[in-house]
């Protein structure tokens, strides 16, 4: 008899997914698919309106990450009036950036994915949280919880609130930044710093180890990499080329400009979200044993794409990193080291930024004229690589808008991804809640943002897993 | 250094009351609890013990904020948009305990299972109060702009929200 476990949606991720597992006559994974649905009509809903209201309302697509698509859109918008922000407009915006993505990578590694780890995997669903970190680790919560306010404090002194940005403008930022105010984040930075280099020291001696056979069997698949690097090849994910680094380690630079001269777009039927892959490959195959074209975004591919990361202590870690797994790093749990390698790089980018003398310069905008043109911004979202492309006609209105966030392009990676932790985990048709949160783990280590790929509004259960027969009848069901 | 920081909190957490307006305005009535603090904004004199924030779809997020902040709110007012099946339009208040499923979904970061963050916030001795409107229609594509029932209820909301929860000893 064929059974399809279907796990809808993937708890404590952004948004709404559904995980089906095929299973065979024997009870062993057939097929799986991960199935999300698209933001429907966003672009459509922009065609007319002035572009310079984009990085306004992009922030509306999600509460969850609002500064990258805040940020990738001023960046289309310079491009489409064809200015270039002052050097103080632009260190703001990378500023931001930072503080923006500490938050954020707090928040995964230590409430969203951390919970998998530090409570463990087969832990009670009902432990397996935030609250469960507290009542082991109330330390650990108490100080994670402080720096998460001061990302949040630091958010608002530098762009006049903490949600919904609007203080990155076409042509720059709207608001320079003072000197007492300068004073007042350098502190919090360094705090900032502080638990960043408490939280990889915690995670390599609690939580790594203690994991490494979960780490290194669990999702694992081969795959590309895309990602952001300076001139020089260092780390950088407010600006630079694109990486596009095959499994073997190669790779091609490219403006990002360019993208789609290496990147397409696969359709599935069975899926509303679109399947990018490498150009390069010729075909799209997400076949386990011979994929094609399939590269991945985030953390890892940062790690993996880049030559070096030009901040000492961020540096030194890559370098241990690289010495454990190699590069590029195929071990999709690696995505959570290479999380927290990316929070002191930016912890210490932060500090960079705030002593450099001209952060508080006044000149921080340049004036926009509107023009026909077609414009494409693209920053590293914490998430994933993530390109906005605006097209205008001489008055400045869209004429033209396409978005790809990060979670699309790891659309491919992740189904894979399921697809090896289910073969791995359920056999002869033995499963329980451990083993079925081991594959939403798999899906958890990328950071999906399904809320920002994909829009759902039935507000169903967290967590709900049907079994249905060949027949599609439904023959059993779980819920968390 | 470090004690001079921790003084240092976002402006949502220094307040004794927060009226939270929820909900994507780029969807039709569901943009009621934006519309709702917009409203406020414009139209009433803010006391310095109240703060009133558009949280958009970001709710989740810093209602954990909160949860777990040392020094809380008295009082937590959410204004937002529900199907409950009644008269478009209509204003009534949720018990926190009887939230519908999707709301509680809503209001657990990240649908982290059994953790209902408005109940936890309650049981921190946060005074929770769940203000909502019963929609019209939500889109499923996106559609700015309230149905004119929603328009309608935005001012009676102010009102109500500015006489039950403003000024409050």
């Amino acid at each position: 008899m064929t059974k399809t476990l279907v796990i809808q949606p993937v708890s404590r991720i952004e948004g709404h997914a559904k995980v089906t597992i095929q299973l065979d006559e024997a009870g062993n994974v057939q097929d799986t698919r991960v199935n999300v649905i698209e933001l429907r009509g966003f672009e459509k809903f922009c065609v007319g309106r002035p572009v310079e209201e984009m990085p306004r309302i992009v922030t509306r697509i999600c509460g969850v990450c609002p500064w990258s698509h805040h940020l990738a859109s001023s960046k289309a918008c310079d491009a489409v009036f064809g200015v270039e922000p002052p050097p103080t407009g632009r260190k703001l915006r990378e500023l931001c950036n930072s503080v923006a993505y500490m938050e954020e990578h707090i928040l995964h590694f230590f409430i969203l994915a951390g919970a998998d780890f530090v409570m463990g995997p087969d832990a009670d669903p009902a432990t397996r949280n935030i609250i469960g970190i507290i009542g082991k680790y109330p330390d650990v919560a108490t100080r994670v919880v402080k720096v998460r306010h001061m990302c949040a404090k630091m958010l608002e002194v530098l762009a006049g609130k903490a949600i919904h940005p609007d203080a990155s403008v076409p042509g720059g930022f709207s608001k320079p930044l003072l000197a007492p105010e300068r004073d007042q984040l350098r502190k919090m930075a360094d705090e900032c710093l502080e638990l960043a280099k408490f939280a990889i020291d915690f995670a390599k001696k609690n939580i790594f180890p203690q994991y490494l056979d979960v780490v290194k069997s669990l999702g694992v698949i081969e795959t590309g990499f895309l990602g952001t690097v300076k001139d020089d090849g260092a780390l950088d994910l407010y600006d630079g080329k694109l990486r596009l680094m095959s499994k073997d380690g190669t790779f091609a630079d490219f403006p990002y400009d360019k993208y789609t001269d290496y990147i397409s777009e696969h359709i599935e039927p069975w899926s509303y979200l679109k399947f990018p892959y490498d150009k390069r490959a010729g075909k799209f195959s997400m076949e386990l044993d011979s994929p094609n074209g399939i590269y991945r975004t985030n953390t890892l591919a940062r790690i993996n794409v880049c030559d070096f990361i030009d901040t000492p202590l961020a540096q030194a870690e890559l370098e241990e990193f690289r010495n454990n797994f190699g590069r590029p790093a195929q071990l999709t749990l690696l995505y959570h080291w290479a999380r927290l390698i990316e929070l002191l790089y930016n912890a210490e980018n932060a500090i960079r930024l705030l002593d450099d003398p001209k952060i508080t310069n006044f000149e921080t905008r340049r004036k926009v004229e509107p023009r026909a043109a077609h414009g494409i911004g693209c920053v590293e979202a914490p998430r994933g690589t993530l390109i906005h492309d605006y097209t205008t006609d001489a008055n400045g209105i869209l004429t033209d808008v396409n978005l790809i966030v990060g979670t699309t392009h790891n659309n491919a990676p992740i189904n894979m991804s399921v697809k090896q932790a289910a073969k791995a985990v359920i056999k002869d048709g033995r499963y329980d809640q451990g083993i079925l949160n081991r594959v939403e783990m798999a899906i958890r280590a990328y950071d999906p943002c399904l809320s920002c790929a994909t829009h759902k509004f039935d507000g169903t259960l967290a967590v709900r897993i049907d079994i249905y027969n060949h027949d599609g009848r439904l023959i059993d069901s779980m819920a968390n | 250094m470090a004690d001079e920081s921790a003084c240092v909190v976002p402006q949502f957490c220094a307040k004794r009351t927060l009226v939270l307006g929820c909900g994507n305005l780029l969807f039709g009535d569901d943009g009621f609890g934006p519309a709702v603090i917009e409203y406020l904004e414009g139209n009433y004199l803010i006391p310095e013990d109240v703060c009133v924030m558009d949280v958009g779809t970001g709710v989740r997020n810093l209602l954990f904020t909160l949860a777990l902040d040392p020094t809380l709110p008295q009082k937590i007012v959410i204004v937002d948009a529900v199907d409950r099946g009644m008269r478009p339009g209509e204003i009534f208040e949720l018990p926190v305990e009887n939230l519908p499923p999707e709301k509680t979904d809503d209001f657990s970061l990240h649908q982290v299972p059994s953790s209902n963050l408005a109940r936890d916030l309650v049981d921190a001795g946060i005074e929770v109060h769940v203000v909502v409107c019963q929609i019209d229609a939500i889109p499923q594509s996106v559609k700015p702009g309230l149905s004119r029932a929603l328009m309608d209820a935005v001012p009676r909301m102010c009102s109500l929200i500015v006489s039950r929860f403003f000024n409050q000893d």
